[in-house]
Order: structure tokens, then sequence, then C-alpha cells
């Protein structure tokens, strides 16, 4: 059975289909030929979400997908408890509703290491239902962070490639990585007085959280939709220019895009 | 053209025109962005900043970074928030004890700004040193909207320059709400010579002129200077 999962389930339930051979797909990340379409949920809607369900339309047409594990509840936004209960009544997609209530942290060493904001991403999402690779560890040791990610991950990671190698990952990414995806503490916790730039999808509901965590801690706010876009990119390199103290080596002064 | 004859140059280049900073004399002068565009092998461009900084050039900073160092190179004050108006977009950056602690930057939606106010004035064959003809401000919800406005305006019987008045106060009204309203504000851009436009804003406006990017970047590619 193919089964995609979307949001962090719990880390148990995703062992046992494992162990009884069953494989797993990341609904949230980028399908390989299939494009996001916009006829499945409004205009005004998170990109992320639209991916989503835009990949379980595409797999389950191609007969890649048998079903959903969706995450609702406290450990996911509102969003996915809304659509599940759509692909439910509407169509002949199995979706299984799962909460992941887990407060035992599992510790979040790629938040906190020197590996690029790239491969942290990477690293981060590669994990929800599949541990490090062992080899990792030696580049896993803390670095003293210069700079700070807080968010989701996004849709687009391109936005990675404008940071600093030592930028500590906070907000909901570093709850992925300590499987507590419903830990709102950690979910709010950023270093004080690190420059952390705090990062939100366009339409989700933790806009809130990003927004007023930047007023407080004297970050820069950014909203993206789809694609970053050549002002944000243009303001994320201007707020660590000015207020990221790095190694000549590290510093990237890279282009906006157009 | 003979390689010797290139000048190095610093560029701002923006959609309309180009502001250019010739290393050799320091000399300055604006011309229009498409003869640099159309004409790049002429100069030897050191840094660029700018929407058309794409020609070939060996550094380029993007817009908000230069307009920082602009504004923290021709700014003593220890506090202050700087505006730039460009034919396309506008951008800001305030600044904090000397850093800088806030920016944002619409390039998505430049409806209402350098450009189409200079295509209106020369439309309506407005003089832009004459003084606001109108204490009335439209509502620029955004720039298409707020132009609908101001020919409705127009319509009803307004004279052109009251309704254009009317709209350039609108958009000094969002200028001032994006910036957080200040006391004081600092503007830069072409706009700057815009009478009409500069007393539009209901605070203190200091203009700066045009070269305030090419100030920014001179101050931003010189090591010594940067941070």
């Amino acid at each position: 059975m193919i089964i995609g999962i979307v949001g962090v389930p719990p880390w148990d339930m995703m062992q046992d289909y494992l162990r009884a051979g069953h494989s797993i797909i990341d609904l949230d990340e980028p399908v390989p030929d299939l494009p996001v379409q916009d006829v499945f949920l409004p205009n005004a809607y998170c990109s992320i979400l639209k991916r989503v369900v835009s990949n379980i339309f595409g797999l389950r047409e191609r007969g890649g997908l048998d079903l959903v594990l969706a995450t609702v509840g406290e450990c996911k936004c509102d969003g996915m408890r809304n659509i599940a209960r759509w692909l439910e009544n509407t169509t002949d997609i199995p979706v299984k509703q799962v909460r992941n209530g887990n407060m035992l942290g599992a510790g979040h060493p790629i938040c906190d290491s020197g590996l690029p904001l790239p491969e942290k991403f990477e690293r981060i999402v590669s994990s929800v239902y599949e541990p490090a690779p062992a080899s990792l560890g030696p580049r896993l040791a803390p670095v003293e962070p210069v700079c700070g990610f807080w968010g989701v991950p996004p849709y687009d990671f391109d936005i990675a490639s404008l940071f600093p190698d030592r930028t500590r990952v906070f907000g909901w990414t570093r709850c992925m990585e300590n499987r507590t995806p419903a830990d709102l503490d950690l979910e709010c916790f950023v270093q004080p007085g690190l420059p952390t730039v705090f990062f939100t999808q366009s339409f989700c509901q933790k806009a809130a959280l990003a927004f007023n965590l930047a007023k407080a801690h004297n970050g820069l706010f950014v909203e993206v939709d789809k694609r970053l876009t050549r002002s944000t990119a243009a303001k994320i390199q201007a707020f660590i220019e000015f207020n990221v103290q790095q190694e000549k080596t590290e510093c990237r002064r890279t282009r906006p895009r157009a | 053209m003979p390689s010797q004859s290139k000048h190095t140059i610093l560029l701002d280049c923006g959609t309309s025109y180009a502001k250019v900073h010739y290393c050799g004399t320091g000399r300055r002068r604006i011309i229009p962005a498409r003869d640099i565009m159309r004409h790049p092998d002429r100069y030897r461009v050191a840094a660029a900043t700018g929407h058309n900084a794409g020609v070939r050039t060996q550094t380029r900073v993007n817009e908000l970074v230069a307009l920082a160092h602009g504004g923290l190179a021709l700014i003593p004050d220890k506090n202050f928030t700087l505006l730039d108006c460009g034919a396309r977009d506008v951008k800001f950056v305030k600044v904090r004890n000397r850093k800088v602690r806030g920016m944002d930057w619409n390039t998505e939606c430049g409806a209402f700004t350098g450009q189409v106010i200079e295509l209106l004035a020369r439309y309506f064959d407005m003089d832009t040193s004459s003084p606001s003809a109108s204490t009335g401000r439209l509502p620029v919800v955004c720039g298409v909207l707020g132009m609908t406005a101001m020919f409705d305006r127009i319509a009803q019987g307004a004279p052109h320059e009251v309704a254009f008045s009317e709209f350039l106060r609108g958009i000094a009204f969002n200028c001032q709400t994006l910036v957080g309203r200040p006391d004081v504000l600092y503007l830069s851009g072409g706009l700057c010579k815009n009478h009409t436009f500069v007393n539009s804003f209901s605070c203190e406006v200091r203009t700066l002129g045009r070269y305030v990017l090419l100030d920014g970047l001179l101050r931003a590619t010189d090591a010594s200077q940067i941070k």
C-alpha cells in the first residue's frame, strides 16, 4: 500500500506501516511531474495545502495512492481538518484523520547545526518518518547561531539560500524535527536577541504568530504565497546585511530574482 | 568602441531613468535607462543597483541595501525614515540608533508611482512646481481605482488640477501609512522635484533628490566603510 502523509502523523503509527511493508510518500512535498493545480481550492488559500490536494488527486489518478494519513488538530493548521472532511464526503479517496499530541521531544540537532539552511529543511522534512542517517552525526554539532529562521518549511525552499549556514531554525519546523508538532510553547520559542526572520505562507493561520513574534523580537516578518518574490528576497537580504554579523566567507550577496 | 574609452561607472538603473556616477571624475548625470540597456558595451559597470541593474556589472546591490546605505551616508540623524518613490515601486527604510530596523518594498504594484504620476502630469499639462490645488484627498485603494476616482471627479466637474492634486494627496497619505506616519520623512527619487506631490504630505518632508541609491552604492561597495 502507498500511504500519503500530510503534516506529522504519530511516529509509531508510521513505523508500524513501514514495518508491514507499506511505503510512505510525503504529500506536502513536490511530486515530480505533478503540477500544483488551483482548481481544487479557492485562489486565496495556503499554497502548501493546494499542493497537498493536487498531489492527492494526481497520485490517485495514477494509481499511486491508497491511503491518506491526514494529520489534523492542534498539531497542524485547521486547514487539513476541513479538507479531510471534504475528501471523505465527496471522493473515493481513503482518508484517515490522525492527531499527534506527542510532547516527548526527540531533540532538534538539525535545527541547531551548521548545515546550510536548504539542507536543514530537506533533512527535517525527511526525518518525519525516517531517522536522520547516522553518517550525518558529525555534521550535527551545535553551532553558535548568527541568525534565525522561524516558521514552517516553506512551499518554495529557495528562500533558504538567502540565509547564512549558521541560521538556527525555530517555529513549527523545529517542532517537526522534535516530533512534537502540537507543542505551541516550542513553536513560539526564539532565541532572544538573535536577528530572526519570521516566515509565513500567505493565508496560513500561523501568520498571526509570525507577525506578532516578529514585532516582539524586532525581527523581520515576511509572507510568501508560492514563489519567493524579488521584493521579499531583497528584504531578507537587506535584513541580514544590516543585522547579522557574519564571517566574510559565509556572507552570500545573492541577487534578488525577478 | 575601443575599450580604453570605456567609462567606469556606478549605476542606478531604474525602470525609466538611469542615474550614472563616473568613478574617475565623480560627475553624475541622468539618462534614459534604455540608453544604457541598448549600449552596455560603452561602460564598465563597477557596481549597479535598480530594477534594470542586470546589465553587465561586477557587483550588484539590491535596492533596499543601496537605499539604506544611501540614507546612512546622507542623513546625519540618529533616527530617520527614508522613502524612495521610484518609477514603478515604493520602498522605505527605517533607521533607529543608526541601525536599519525596518524596511519594506512594493515591487509588484507600481500603478500609482512615479511613472504614472509623470505620465498624468504630462497628459494634464500640469505645472508640478505649483502647490497643491486642493486640500481634499481621493481614496487611492490601488492605482487603478485611484485613477478611476480621479476621472470621476473630473466628470463631476472638478478642475483637472484639483482632481490630480487630490489623487496625489491620496498617494501621499498611503505612503505615510506605509512608513508608519513619522513627523519627518526623508524622500528620494524623481518625485522630489514634483512640488505638488511633496506638498501633499501632512508631515515635514525633506527631499534628498535622485542620487541617494548612487550614494548608497558608493558606501556599500567601499569595503572600508561597510559596517
